[in-house]
């Protein structure tokens, strides 16, 4: 099973990189990739289960579920229901650790799914570079003090 | 019960790093606190169940057991069997993680321990401040890196 591991410092409080990110429908608002998105039946953003469904600045649509969110862990969890991608049984994680030292953000991407053998790594360098570490270049950006 | 979470980032790749703090009997080769280390009964330092003795600048003796040692998650864990200082029921756990934008490491290092009534604060300071703050900062002047 392909696994895509991505970290990054991030020159912030863990809390405020939070803040930005535990919204599962706020990705518009700090990714680059990401033109638009909406909950699906009017659900708010932080009930596991909902489903957002979003556009990519080409014009690709995805639909995610939320699986797991923890305010105390700073983690949410999410699986892919519906994209352009050739993979299934993608399962992502994005945590965030404080770094006391600095008081800054340890902030940890993590993906597993299934593909065929020869799109594996392809997949796994495309979404590690355009989705991951693209967001994290965006929250420093956003977010460094 | 007093809990405490440390952490750091050391500008070295993970394995660097890993290959420094895996070694339970290593503390007295960086650690400014720890003046003599030896492990018991002649076993490796990486054998689970080892316990390591030592000796504080001040001559004070103290022997902590390994409880758990991982390379694939780079992690250990680790409990205090013999302390003069009142740090009872302590048990911490220390692991690495890679910063892949980078090639840094990011450290976290954890513990709860018990201790009588009224000295909690000054406890957590001492081995928050001067054993894991104290041990980041050592570690990097050990490996002579750069802080961050």
């Amino acid at each position: 099973m392909p696994r895509v591991y991505i970290s990054s410092v991030i020159d912030a409080p863990a809390a405020k990189v939070w803040d930005r990110v535990r919204d599962f429908n706020a990705l518009p608002r700090w990714h680059p990739r990401i033109r638009d998105s909406r909950i699906e039946n009017g659900e708010p953003p932080d009930r596991v289960g909902c489903v957002r469904d979003f556009h990519l600045q080409n014009g690709d649509r995805i639909r995610e579920k939320l699986l797991g969110l923890s305010d105390y862990d700073m983690f949410c969890t999410y699986a892919i229901l519906e994209s352009p991608m050739p993979l299934t049984d993608y399962v992502a994680t994005l945590r965030l650790t404080p770094i006391t030292d600095g008081d800054r953000t340890f902030a940890e991407w993590t993906a597993e799914f299934d593909c065929a053998e020869a799109e594996a790594e392809g997949l796994v360098a495309g979404i590690g570079e355009n989705v991951f570490q693209a967001g994290f270049a965006a929250l420093q950006r956003n977010l460094a003090t | 019960m007093v809990s405490i979470v440390k952490s750091t980032v050391l500008k070295a790749p993970v394995e660097a790093v890993w290959e420094v703090l895996r070694d339970f009997n290593g503390h007295d080769e960086w650690h400014p606190a720890v003046a003599d280390s030896a492990i018991d009964r002649g076993w490796p330092s990486d054998k689970v169940g080892c316990v390591r003795r030592f000796h504080l600048a001040d001559g004070s003796e103290l022997c902590e057991q390994l409880l758990t040692l991982s390379d694939a998650d780079m992690a250990f864990s680790y409990c205090l069997l013999e302390t003069p200082v009142p740090l009872l029921n302590y048990v911490a756990h220390v692991r690495l993680a890679p910063v892949t934008d980078g090639d840094w490491t990011f450290w976290h290092w954890t513990c709860r321990f018990d201790t009588p009534a009224g000295r909690e604060a000054e406890l957590k300071t001492m081995v928050s401040e001067n054993i894991y703050q104290g041990g980041f900062d050592a570690v990097r002047d050990f490996m002579g890196l750069e802080t961050t």
